[in-house]
């Protein structure tokens, strides 16, 4: 069976995670128009709805790779956290001071006897409005992301979205995009992680049915990924990889295989040419290049896993 | 060593992933000890750190950990009033009705909000370990004299809010730039643009945006050039990859945030056989 929720993640940034994600996307909507013979034996011919799922709020760049960076259809600003607004008229210095105290992230601080925000480390938790002993801190929403939706030219919805850079809340805005994807009629969501693996990369990973995980045969490419893997891992998600410029450190690479085993999905090698490609914005599954043949094998490869289960 | 002179902080970040933010990183720090400089690198990226790893080093005995009051319920004082579940921003506390709250350590930011709104005092702080410092020593050493100190952050796996994280590896690198009195100090960002890229970058005097010259280093440069604006941190660019993709998109940035690209690292195979080895310490940046 295949899974309804697919997420790519990686640890490291840059290893590819965008462009398989835009690749499988379009592989999987397209896979219906096929003809019969080519899609016998392949579960996934029954998947009729893809949609396409954005969600590195921090650097979205699932766009790019599907060709089209611009014509959204609809772009709704969103709120994801509040920030307090104080009243220093009423505090007295030794008050200011304990409220300072009781902030964790360290994002209240007084200054010629007022407290002050500093935003960049505000967390909007609350503790300072819950503590005031005045009751002048009220926390008030901050418009901070946006959520964006298109319809691409593959015939499959794409929904992404932003937190503005300097903003706190990446995971609510990824749990948002996600509510937003929802809302289209779906056999299969494919998810695009940011990198790392703190609170955008567990919100994207949450009720995810599987996660293909993307590395390259480099020392920081392999470190990342075992690190990512202990999330995957704490979510109890199966998992597949895939090594990405498998080539530049071919035993790396297979040491990286040998340790994957049968989780292995496939190897992409690297290419000079998809710079070029992208920066003319030309989706990897348009071009002729080896990479698109090793990618559609991946294709094939999650297929078989996935009907063997 | 002139001790007059002042501690320079500077910040290495991107936006995107994969630019090569710790390669420069390395190589900007090995260009500023054959100057003679004492230079301290700080690995920030405490989600995956790399800088270790690219200078062959392991992450043995930590120097230092970091912690972080996570809550813990009283049940003798609790009367389940339900204050603590409502009040938790980060959905954290889950209450059944009738039942006594259940703390999700995987949700909590350690806020401490729960502890103040209590009014019987039941929640009570918890220390936890949420993340290791690491100081690796005898590194690099020019005219006798050592020249290169390196300190990463690693966060607990599974750790959401990992800027606490990075303010604590700041704040232990700066103190021991101050003993030994270093002249640089390199933090090293993890990419994106938020909390633990903006912790890694406050306070920095300056700071490398480190890019390619494709659509999405190009959209990716705009967001984080933005929050260096908002951070009021002088930012220039640095171009890796430069040969290969479009340099058109990267300028226009460029130009919109008045500033530059400082310097362009052209493709180079040697490059990224040395990267994928862990030899990039050996390379020669200018």
């Amino acid at each position: 069976m295949i899974p309804k929720r697919i997420t790519i993640i990686s640890g490291k940034g840059g290893v590819g995670k965008s462009m398989l994600a835009s690749a499988l996307a379009m592989l999987f909507a397209q896979n219906k128009n096929l003809p019969r013979s080519t899609r016998q034996n392949l579960d996934s011919f029954r998947i009729k709805k893809v949609v396409a799922v954005d969600c590195d709020v921090d650097a979205p760049n699932l766009a790019i790779w599907l060709g089209e960076p611009e014509n959204w259809k609809e772009t709704k600003k969103i709120s994801v956290s509040e920030k307090p607004v104080i009243d220093n008229s009423k505090l007295t210095q030794k008050e200011a001071k304990q409220c300072a105290e009781k902030c964790r992230f360290n994002a209240l601080g007084v200054e010629k006897g007022m407290l002050k925000l500093n935003p960049f480390l505000c967390e909007g938790c609350g503790a300072c409005e819950l503590f005031c002993p005045k009751g002048v801190i009220k926390m008030r929403p901050v418009k901070n992301g946006e959520i964006k939706i298109k319809k691409t030219k593959y015939n499959f919805p794409l929904v992404s979205g932003q937190l503005f850079p300097g903003e706190t809340g990446s995971g609510k805005v990824v749990t948002e995009i996600k509510r937003e994807a929802e809302r289209f009629k779906y056999d299969l969501m494919i998810i695009d992680s940011a990198p790392g693996t703190g609170c955008p990369v567990i919100a994207s990973l949450q009720d995810s049915n599987f996660a293909i995980l993307v590395t390259e045969p480099t020392p920081s490419g392999f470190s990342d990924l075992k690190r990512v893997l202990k999330v995957v891992n704490h979510f109890n998600i199966s998992w597949g990889l895939v090594i990405n410029k498998w080539d530049i450190n071919p035993r790396l690479s297979s040491k990286i295989e040998k340790w994957a085993g049968r989780k292995l999905l496939g190897k992409i090698s690297y290419d000079k040419k998809v710079f070029k490609a992208i920066a003319d914005f030309k989706p990897i599954l348009e071009t002729d290049l080896k990479v698109k043949k090793e990618i559609k094998e991946i294709f094939r490869g999650l297929n078989q896993l996935w009907q063997d289960r | 060593m002139n001790s007059k002179q002042k501690l320079k902080k500077i910040g290495i970040t991107g936006g995107k992933g994969g630019t090569g933010k710790s390669t420069v990183s390395v190589l900007f720090a090995n260009k500023l000890i054959k100057e003679g400089k004492k230079v301290i690198l700080c690995d920030c990226d405490v989600e995956c750190p790399n800088d270790y790893l690219l200078l062959g080093e392991k992450l043995k005995k930590s120097a230092g950990k970091v912690y972080a009051e996570f809550p813990k319920l009283n049940k003798k004082k609790c009367s389940k009033c339900g204050l603590c579940a409502r009040t938790c921003r980060n959905n954290a506390i889950f209450q059944a009705p009738g039942k006594y709250p259940v703390f999700i350590k995987d949700l909590c930011s350690a806020c401490g909000a729960c502890q103040i709104v209590c009014p019987n005092k039941a929640i009570t702080p918890e220390k936890e370990e949420i993340g290791k410092i690491y100081l690796n020593n005898k590194q690099r050493i020019a005219n006798n004299e050592q020249n290169l100190w390196l300190i990463t952050g690693l966060a607990k796996s599974g750790l959401e809010e990992t800027g606490p994280v990075v303010a604590e590896t700041k704040k232990f690198a700066l103190n021991f730039a101050k003993k030994i009195k270093a002249d640089y100090i390199l933090f090293d960002t993890a990419a994106g643009t938020h909390c633990p890229v903006i912790s890694a970058l406050m306070g920095c005097d300056f700071a490398y945006a480190v890019t390619e010259p494709t659509p999405m280093g190009a959209y990716d440069l705009n967001l984080i050039l933005d929050l260096c604006q908002k951070l009021k941190i002088p930012a220039k660019v640095i171009l890796n990859q430069a040969d290969l993709g479009d340099k058109k998109g990267i300028q226009k940035i460029v130009e919109k945030f008045k500033t530059k690209v400082e310097k362009e690292i052209p493709y180079s195979r040697e490059l990224i056989d040395a990267y994928s080895r862990g030899k990039i310490g050996e390379i020669d940046f200018y």
